[in-house]
């Protein structure tokens, strides 16, 4: 059976390396809660390429204007309604910000309207438990980019309505909080931290691989 | 004047020896010839009485029999019958040539060009509906399908197996047509389907076997564990039985705690969809078709082709297949897919272990095509309830039933020989027969002087 391999998006306009220690720091809270097969260590993989489709998980983030190439789009849209599932983080917590502007308009360019995740959406419970929805970063609550504490993160719902099903699986997860920030520290540090902040990490990651 | 007898003795007594033999022959010869019209005489009697005053075979042919059915029916009232076909017949004339028989009628029939047709159509056990079409012919024969609206398909014998077909959206008969026998079947019933369980650890296979089958409309349970501790559920897994589930997918060995509740559903008629994979645990290898898995050949990660997908996909090969166990489909001498039954239910059992890469990196249709070909895993096993309907009368096996009602064919030279003899030519020959022997018997005694 495949291994689950921690993907990086590359895009053409932007820093899509902008966390470059994120993925190892996931793979290992992957490694150390679950038992899911995991390969130590991630992949990059370019938007506009078919490679991506071997990546049913991909994550996305970034600091500079997003301009995605018309290949990119293609890629994107078709990587979603086929069942992947992708993160875009904003790296710069700050909604005036040319990261979120930009990315949030070519999603909804794509797929139509962000919607709002619910705080009890299963996201947050499938495997750790957060009551009040996604966990807020030391970004925010330190008050730095906007100043704000997200209450939500946003998505485009794809999959079958009828049946039991409704429209309700996560194609593309949006966030404003940071988690590139968060969760890109040297690996070594997570031994001296009272608590794991990766842990919401590994929510997104069962997520995916179970919905 | 001498009398007659004078004459005679006088002729007989002033020949010589040689002369008097040949006389004496010639009278013995007329003695035959009277004892042969004596013996036809007889035998015209003899038919006469056993024909009992009723005509000859009465012929038909397909063109012509509906008439000829209402003529020996209310006029004629012929003993024996016979029908060159070149078509089967409708229901109605096959069932009025049997009532013919019922009322005492000898009826043959013939019809080489008639060639042994039957077909079946059975609900196929899906969301999407449609039904499963077998049509058995002889290799190389053309088999036409068509239903009410018009004609469906076509295709060609290749081999004894006969053509299988799904049709998406069938009405309410199929018609099959095979040369002159068209074969006509009807849904019998439809069928009631429970929920799918679906047992595996995370991971892509499991999920994208998931969304591929809720897509297709089934409704899924899951088992999804993601660690020792932590198992992911949707849905109600209560009690694993045929009341509620139609079929159990099993992806690896987390499903192993469940292995008895397996085997005693699939025992009871549940269908059971096995990966390879799980057989490594020993109490789900005992329910499969291979009792072994061979060592993962991992793909070369091309995309799947729109034409050969399974070709590019990753398989872990079925091996050690138990005596029952059927083979369905081999990649070069490799097995990769197989189906057995046990007890009352079906396992098939899936070599492809990471059949999501079809789905997310095939060509255009591969989305649908991966549902597709899961749903026939699927429906290959399932478990359904059915529910009696009513249908218009059918004749599925048309040659098969046509026996059944009026025998075997017969050549139809046969009918013109031995015990079909046409009572008329028998009658000109008797006939004939008993002019020719009186004439020469008259002629033999005439031209030696005796009256």
């Amino acid at each position: 059976m495949s291994r689950f391999v921690f993907a990086t998006a590359e895009y053409a306009s932007g820093d899509w390396e902008s966390a470059p220690a994120l993925p190892a720091n996931l793979i290992d809270s992957v490694a150390r809660y679950t038992s899911i097969e995991v390969a130590p260590a991630g992949v990059s993989v370019r938007l506009d390429s078919d490679e991506l489709f071997n990546y049913p998980f991909v994550w996305l983030t970034g600091h500079l204007p997003v301009r995605f190439t018309e290949a990119e789009r293609r890629n994107l849209k078709r990587y979603v309604e086929r069942g992947g599932f992708m993160m875009v983080d904003d790296h710069n917590h700050d909604i005036t910000g040319v990261f979120h502007q930009t990315a949030t308009e070519e999603i909804e360019r794509l797929f139509g309207k962000l919607e709002q995740v619910p705080n009890d959406h299963e996201i947050y419970r499938c495997f750790f438990t957060f009551e009040n929805g996604p966990p807020h970063t030391n970004h925010e609550l330190n008050g730095w980019g906007d100043d704000l504490l997200h209450p939500h993160l946003y998505a485009i719902f794809v999959g079958p309505s009828t049946g039991d099903r409704r429209r309700d699986r996560i194609g593309l997860l949006y966030s404003n909080k940071d988690y590139s920030s968060e969760w890109n520290f040297h690996p070594e540090t997570k031994r001296t931290m009272q608590q794991d902040p990766t842990k919401f990490g590994v929510n997104l990651i069962v997520y995916a691989l179970t919905r | 004047m001498r009398s007659r007898a004078e004459v005679r003795e006088s002729g007989v007594s002033g020949m010589g020896g040689g002369a008097r033999l040949g006389a004496r022959l010639r009278v013995a010869g007329e003695w035959a010839l009277r004892a042969l019209v004596l013996a036809l005489l007889v035998w015209s009697l003899a038919l006469a009485l056993s024909w009992g005053g009723k005509g000859a075979v009465e012929r038909a042919s397909t063109e012509t029999l509906s008439e000829a059915l209402v003529r020996w029916t209310t006029v004629a009232g012929p003993e024996r019958v016979h029908v060159a076909f070149d078509h089967a017949p409708s229901l109605v004339e096959r069932d009025w040539l049997a009532a013919l028989v019922g009322a005492g009628t000898q009826v043959s029939w013939s019809g080489p060009s008639l060639l042994p047709t039957a077909l079946s159509i059975e609900p196929r056990a899906d969301p999407a509906g449609g039904a499963e079409v077998s049509v058995a012919a002889p290799a190389g024969a053309v088999v036409v399908l068509r239903d009410t609206v018009g004609e469906l398909d076509s295709a060609r014998v290749e081999a004894a197996s006969g053509v299988r077909a799904y049709i998406p959206r069938p009405k309410v008969t199929l018609d099959a047509a095979v040369g002159g026998v068209v074969a006509r079947a009807a849904l019998a019933d439809s069928l009631k389907l429970g929920r799918l369980l679906v047992l595996g650890a995370a991971g892509w296979e499991t999920k994208f076997v998931i969304a591929a089958l809720e897509e297709r409309g089934w409704r899924v349970d899951a088992e999804v564990r993601v660690s020792p501790q932590t198992t992911v559920r949707q849905g109600s897994v209560t009690a694993i039985d045929t009341s509620r589930y139609s079929a159990v997918l099993v992806l690896d060995t987390t499903a192993a705690a469940h292995a008895d509740r397996i085997a005693r559903y699939v025992r009871s008629g549940g269908g059971l969809v096995l990966w390879s994979p799980a057989v490594d645990a020993p109490r789900l290898a005992a329910l499969a078709p291979g009792r072994r898995r061979g060592e993962v050949m991992e793909d070369d990660g091309r995309p799947p082709s729109d034409s050969a997908p399974r070709e590019a996909l990753s398989i872990a090969p079925i091996t050690g297949l138990v005596p029952d166990a059927v083979v369905l489909e081999r990649r070069g001498e490799h097995v990769t897919l197989a189906a057995r039954r046990l007890g009352a239910g079906r396992v098939v059992e899936t070599g492809y272990v990471n059949t999501w890469r079809w789905r997310m990196a095939g060509g255009e249709d591969a989305p649908e095509q991966h549902r597709t070909w899961l749903a026939g895993l699927v429906s290959s096993v399932a478990y359904a309830g059915r529910v009696g309907l009513a249908v218009p009368p059918t004749n599925p096996a048309p040659l098969a039933t046509l026996i059944d009602r009026l025998g075997p064919a017969v050549v139809a030279e046969e009918v013109e020989a031995g015990g079909g003899l046409d009572r008329a030519v028998l009658a000109r020959w008797l006939f004939a027969s008993l002019c020719l022997a009186l004439l020469a018997e008259w002629a033999s005694r005439r031209t030696r002087g005796a009256r």
